[in-house]
């Protein structure tokens, strides 16, 4: 098995050898004729295992120089005895490993940091919950690290690179390269709960790259999937390995794995990943002694299995994972919890802890999500575009074009995906090919608007507007136009109205001189539909009524009952003319034809029939004055619609103090008067007695007379300082002017000699020291001013302190 | 008019109302049609008949659905002829002479009733009243506080005047009437404030709790006897009532004078009550197998009657569907028909139709027979369940009364062996115990002492005979109307369909004739 195992593995090697110049042109080409099949491709990635191409334009921006290592903390920069001793550990296995399997690549143990300390892997998992509920799945968690992320080629596709830096040193920089995502990303699962392996193996170039080119963008169908690679494992007892690097993480015993450079979860099958060479968490490592010939088909991810999966700290771990894909993920979780709890009890000898700083992430890169907030993601035949919230002032997010060709050059459609947008706008589809235009919008836009779908902003033509109907007062649920019918949907209203149909006839000339908004279409008939209203008989519930209106002419339908088979039915029609005599027709029986299920007698009466008809003319009317309401409604929605696109303005949350600018300010108001309120505090706590009360013995009750010369000695001392101050203004005021009298007789002496620069300094010299003798003379007679009312207040103060206050009184 | 003038009283009579009617009728237009077809009285809706001097109430009776009716200012002393306005929402009756109220035990729907301003000095007659929400009676003769009491019963009371009565010259009344009537609203025509609310409250809180207190348990009491009703309505339904204890056993004794008095005998206590206990096991056996039965039949039944609405409505749906078809297609082409001018078209399009119209006479009448089918089926079957069904509770219940009798034999056994064993010692002078007289003189000789037992046995075994029989024939009688109006109600559906799929063809009929008539006249 072994033997086997290895020889085709050394097959694949010498393969990779023979073929490792050539690999990297076909990829070349492939870049350009994106038209190879899938399967030329597949085989050429399979046979180069994914190769990873060193991108020379876009170097690592965090070279190690670049890096200030002083600044780093402690543990970055050196080990500890149990970190040595792991070291030694990893060691000895490597060493093992290479002799028992000569043929596998070195396995990847301990890269450098960014401090040229060698450290274990597993030591730079930092299990780490963030704050932010969003990434408390594996799926948003990948896809977060996945856009924050810029991906930077291995330096050697088929060798792990021979360092690992810190996930905080990677998000510092937001660029990385697949080690360092799946390191990232298997810090925060772990930390979020979820039991996630860095796996170190091959996938396909085009998973390890993020070429997406190839694959059907997810957001436009049901996805075909990504490319990319991931992983998840789990194992045991020691083996050999690989090449080209690829650290992935996954969730075991699912059967997904995200891969952190596209974010796509993967099925461990997948055909994307190619071989794995070893995984391993925060805990210990694990040696893949399998064959991946078959890709990872064939993988059996039951870490607990010493003869699939060799570990390299004994002890440590139970089978942690014995998993089988089946396993429900909710019971696994919870067994893993209980075992690692098992597994800190009987170990000999477990993982020291991470020496990575707790991984931070602040809100505002949390936010801008993206390197720069933008990122460009190309699939096959469609491009995704995304932006941070807010740095689009339209509020665009993210746009999705789909091509109709490879090149991408004809454009099928775009979808744009907004946010925070004043007009709730949520997403603008608009289809190239028909030239139809579908806005969504969210609840809340101010004409209750849902999705409105047209091809022109014109008045009149074929379009579509939904509502949210809850937030109407009429109920209206859809209104649709054609050139020449308007039909409307409603729900939930009073009269029971369910449905209107307006068709019009086309505008009269003569009247379009006076302009299109007073010139309404003609309304040629009015068809509406009622539900049913269960407090009217159904012989009285009216169901459909149709005004004819050029016939003059009113067709109801009511309910039927509910068990009939036909319903009543009744036509008016009026004629206005009078009959032969020139006498004016009130009402004739011809005038109203019924079918009456169950036959009733009072509506056989005229009186019954001219009101009921009295009343529909009235209705009529109504129902045409509401028709053309709803027009209005339509050209007032469209002129709203442009102000919004024209505007666009944004909408800033009130907690969002950074950017809502009234919050800001009432911020930065509540700031300065907490500020002010602590300053004016701490005065407030100055005590004037303390350096006198200092003196006295501490603990004893004052007596009267020490209580005298208490306030007689802080009253002096203030009095002496009130004269010092004096003093020095007055010192001060003093040499100013002096020197000042110096000055000028100095000029008076030399006037003559002067050059005109020495003039002006003079001059200037001057008013400069005229302006400080003023301000001195202002400072002393306000100082004049004010010394004695500070000191009666000082006194005033002294003989209400509480500590004097009962002393004091008896002597005054 | 009238109302200045004439001081004589008048006579209700149809003139009158003719010319009230007429007067208080439509307008312009609408009066003239009116007019033109003259107004039934059962149709009018509201009526006035104020200031007409009016002494007696009479000739009302036709309008049948008025709604609203002023006879204020008259000289009415009676409230009487009000019988048939059972839709009257609103009665005024002020300024008249009324000193009782009566009369308005029909008027269910009344809201609105005002008698201001008439001699009434009693609240009551109002009980039918149930909707009542404005009472006026001011200036009256009320002088009693209890009337007020009274009112209670009327929940949506929210509006009552009583100025100008007795009862009003109390110096707190607003607050005694608050504090009687919490739910009232306007009091005289202003609005009662929360204030006088608590004020009221307050103050009456004792007498308001008591009143309450005495309602709630009046209240309860009439809960209990209903839902006692209800029970045995239950227990009717199932045909066992009174057999879920002694009753049936007592009342086998209720009549049997031997028999009590054989109760004296010695030895016949014990025996009568392990006879009792026995009987008394078996009534139960018997009711609570009722009570099962009972519910299997309601099950059946209800099974039944939903799978026959099933059947219904789907017949009912695609009928509906084929009439919707029809229609589409009959208007589309009469609208056609109307505009086509030339002859053999519009002969060729009525022919058509006409067709159609077969064909779908045809398709709904099939629909209705495969309906009819069905439906028979179903209610054969159901007939022969629910006989089923009755029989096996019939020969059950009957098995158990046989055990009853069984008892009953075996006690009037024992019964005469000490009856004979104490005639024996009567006869041999030991009978020392002390007998009523009554029973002593029933052992005169052994003829009499065996005609009392089996008297006793004879009324016995006719309680339980006829008990037998009330419950057999009470179960059988129902399950032959039962059945025998479900056969009815379907006969008249399926005739009520049939004659609606005729009305409906004949009007579509009568609308195309009209078309063609019409056209020929053009």
């Amino acid at each position: 098995m072994e033997v086997l195992k290895e020889k085709v593995e050394e097959e694949e090697e010498a393969e990779r050898a023979e073929r490792g110049e050539k690999m990297m042109r076909p990829m070349e080409v492939r870049k350009e004729e994106t038209i190879m099949t899938r399967e030329i491709v597949r085989d050429l990635e399979r046979k180069l295992l994914e190769i990873e191409v060193p991108i020379p334009e876009k170097p690592s921006t965090f070279t190690k120089d670049a890096i200030d290592i002083s600044k780093l903390p402690l543990s970055y920069q050196s080990n500890t005895p149990k970190e040595e001793h792991l070291l030694q550990v990893a060691d000895n296995f490597s060493r093992q490993y290479s002799h028992l399997c000569p043929d596998r690549v070195p396995l990847f143990l301990h890269p450098v940091n960014e401090c040229k300390v060698p450290k274990f892997v597993s030591t730079a998992i930092r299990p780490t919950l963030m704050p932010y509920p969003e990434l408390y799945n594996w799926d948003t968690c990948a896809q977060f690290v996945s856009d924050f992320l810029s991906s930077v080629r291995l330096p050697d596709p088929l060798k792990p690179p021979p360092y690992l830096y810190s996930s905080t040193m990677v998000l510092q920089y937001q660029e990385g390269n697949c080690f360092d995502f799946s390191t990232l990303l298997c810090s925060m699962l772990i930390g979020t709960g979820y039991d996630a392996y860095c796996v170190y193996g091959y996938g396909s170039r085009d998973l390890c790259h993020m070429d997406l080119t190839r694959e059907v963008c997810p957001l436009t169908m049901k996805p075909k999937e990504v490319v990319k690679e991931e992983e998840k494992a789990p194992p045991k007892k020691y083996a050999a390995a690989a090449e080209p690097p690829r650290g992935l993480t996954s969730r075991s015993r699912r059967v997904q794995r995200p891969t952190p450079c596209t974010a796509c979860g993967y099925s461990t099958q997948d055909d994307h990943f190619l071989g794995i060479e070893s995984l391993w968490n925060h805990k210990n490592y694990w040696v893949n002694m399998q064959d991946c010939w078959n890709c990872c088909k064939d993988l059996v991810f039951d870490l607990g299995d010493p003869v699939r999966w060799e570990c390299l700290l004994l002890g440590t771990d139970k089978p942690l994972l014995s998993l089988t894909e089946e396993e429900d993920d909710g019971t696994n979780d919870d067994d893993d919890v209980e075992n690692l709890g098992k597994e800190d009890e009987d170990k000999s000898f477990d993982m020291p802890c991470s020496w990575v700083e707790q991984i931070e992430i602040s809100p505002e890169a949390f936010e801008t999500r993206c390197p720069n907030g933008k990122k460009v993601i190309q699939y096959q035949r469609a491009r995704l575009e995304k932006w941070a919230p807010y740095l689009n002032n339209n509020g665009l997010v993210c746009r999705l074009t789909t091509y109709e060709d490879l090149e991408c050059t004809k454009t099928l459609e775009i979808k744009e995906w907004f946010q925070n947008r004043e007009d709730m706008l949520e997403l603008k589809h608009i289809n190239k090919v028909t030239g139809l235009n579908i806005d969504y919008f969210k609840p809340g836009h101010p004409q209750a608007l849902r999705v409105h779908s047209y091809t022109s902003m014109q008045p009149g033509m074929d379009r579509v507007m939904e509502f949210y109907e809850t937030a109407r007062v009429d109920g209206l649920i859809k209104r649709e136009e054609t050139p020449r019918t308007m039909t409307e949907y409603y729900q939930g209203r009073p009269d029971f109205l369910s449905y209107r149909h307006v068709s019009f006839g086309p505008r009269i000339k003569k009247l379009a001189l006076n302009g299109a908004e007073s010139n309404p279409r003609p309304m040629v008939k009015i068809t509406e539909r009622f539900f049913r209203n269960p407090a009217k008989p159904a012989d009285e519930d009216v169901a459909e009524r149709v005004f004819l209106i050029l016939d003059e002419r009113i067709q109801l339908r009511y309910h039927c009952r509910e068990d009939h088979i036909t319903a009543s039915k009744r036509e008016f029609l009026w004629r206005t003319k009078g009959d032969s005599k020139g006498n004016k027709i009130i009402m004739t029986p011809d005038m109203c034809l019924s079918f009456e299920v169950e036959p009733m007698e009072h509506t056989k009466k005229l009186l019954y029939q001219y009101e009921a008809m009295m009343k529909l003319k009235n209705e009529e009317k109504l129902s045409r004055r509401q028709a053309w309401e709803s027009e209005q409604e339509v050209l007032e929605i469209l002129k709203l619609r442009e102000e919004e696109e024209a505007a666009h303005a944004l909408t800033i949350s009130i907690y969002d103090t950074k950017r809502n600018k009234k919050s800001k300010e009432y911020r930065e108001a509540m700031e300065r008067v907490t500020h002010e309120e602590h300053l004016w505090q701490v005065e407030a706590q100055l005590d004037y007695l303390a350096p006198f009360l200092a003196q006295l013995p501490p603990g004893e009750k004052l007596t009267r007379w020490q209580a005298v010369r208490l306030k007689d000695e802080c009253l002096s001392d203030f009095k002496q300082r009130l004269i010092d101050k004096a003093n020095l203004i007055q010192a001060r005021f003093e040499k100013e002017t002096q020197e000042l009298q110096k000055q000028q007789q100095w000029y008076q002496e030399n006037q003559v000699t002067l050059t005109p620069e020495d003039e002006d300094l003079y001059l200037s010299y001057c008013s400069q020291a005229m302006f400080r003798i003023r301000i001195l003379e202002q400072r002393l007679n306000r100082h004049k001013e004010l010394a004695p009312l500070k000191y009666l207040a000082l006194e005033e103060k002294l003989n209400k302190d509480p500590r004097l206050v009962e002393l004091l009184k008896v002597f005054v | 008019m009238n109302r200045l003038c004439d001081t004589e009283p008048r006579v209700m009579d149809e003139e009158m109302l003719r010319l009230a009617v007429v007067e208080q009728g439509p307008r312009d237009e609408a009066g003239q049609l009116a007019k033109q077809e003259g107004i039934l009285f059962k149709d009018v809706q509201s009526l006035q008949l104020d200031f007409q001097n009016i002494l007696r109430i009479d000739s009302l009776w036709q309008f049948e659905n008025l709604r609203q009716l002023r006879l204020d200012n008259n000289t009415i002393e009676k409230i009487e002829g009000l019988e048939n306005l059972t839709h009257l929402v609103w009665l005024d009756l002020s300024f008249n002479n009324i000193e009782a109220i009566e009369g308005l035990d029909t008027l269910v729907n009344l809201e609105d009733l005002s008698l201001s301003n008439n001699r009434i000095s009693k609240i009551d007659s109002l009980d039918a009243l149930v909707k009542l929400q404005v009472l006026s009676l001011g200036n009256n003769e009320i002088g009693d506080v209890m009337n007020i009491i009274y009112l209670r019963r009327f929940k949506d009371l929210r509006t009552l005047s009583l100025s100008g009565n007795p009862v009003a010259e109390a110096e707190d009344y607003r607050l005694l009437i608050c504090a009687y009537l919490p739910d009232l609203v306007y009091l005289d025509f202003r609005r009662i404030d929360d204030h006088t609310k608590e004020l009221a409250e307050a103050k009456h809180r004792y007498v308001i709790d008591e009143l309450k207190h005495q309602e709630s348990r009046m209240q309860a009491q009439l809960e209990d006897e209903r839902a006692r009703c209800r029970e045995l309505e239950e227990h009717k339904a199932a045909f066992v009532e009174h057999l879920n204890g002694p009753f049936l056993f007592d009342s086998m004794y209720a009549e049997d004078v031997e028999g009590s008095q054989l109760s004296h005998l010695p030895g016949v206590d014990e025996l009568l009550q392990t006879y009792k206990d026995k009987f008394v096991a078996i009534c139960l056996n018997i009711f609570e197998y009722g009570l099962k039965q009972q519910e299997k039949r309601r099950v059946e039944l209800d099974t039944f009657m939903g799978c026959v609405q099933e059947a219904i409505q789907e017949k009912q749906e695609q009928s509906k569907a084929k009439i919707a078809k029809f229609e589409e297609k009959h208007l589309l082409s009469l609208s056609s028909v109307r505009d086509d001018s030339e002859l053999t078209n519009f002969e060729m399009k009525m022919a058509e139709h006409s067709e159609d119209l077969a064909e779908l006479v045809d398709v709904l009448m099939t629909l209705e027979m495969q309906l009819v089918e069905q439906l028979e089926e179903t209610i054969n079957m159901f007939e022969r369940n629910i006989i089923d069904l009755v029989g096996l509770f019939v020969e059950n219940v009957q098995s158990l009364m046989a055990q009853c009798r069984d008892l009953e034999n075996h006690h009037h056994e024992k019964l005469l062996e000490i009856a004979i064993s104490t005639l024996e010692k009567t006869v041999k002078g030991e009978l020392d115990e002390d007998l009523p007289d009554a029973v002593r003189s029933l052992f005169v000789d052994k003829d009499t002492i065996l005609n009392a037992v089996g008297a006793s046995h004879d009324i016995h075994l006719l309680k339980l005979d006829n008990r037998e029989d009330e419950l057999v024939t009470g179960v059988n009688s129902w399950c032959a109307h039962l059945l025998d109006k479900i056969h009815k109600d379907e006969i008249m559906r399926n005739r009520r369909r049939v004659k609606e799929i005729y009305q409906y063809v004949d009007h579509v009929q009568s609308e195309l004739d009209s078309l063609e008539f019409s056209d020929l006249l053009d």
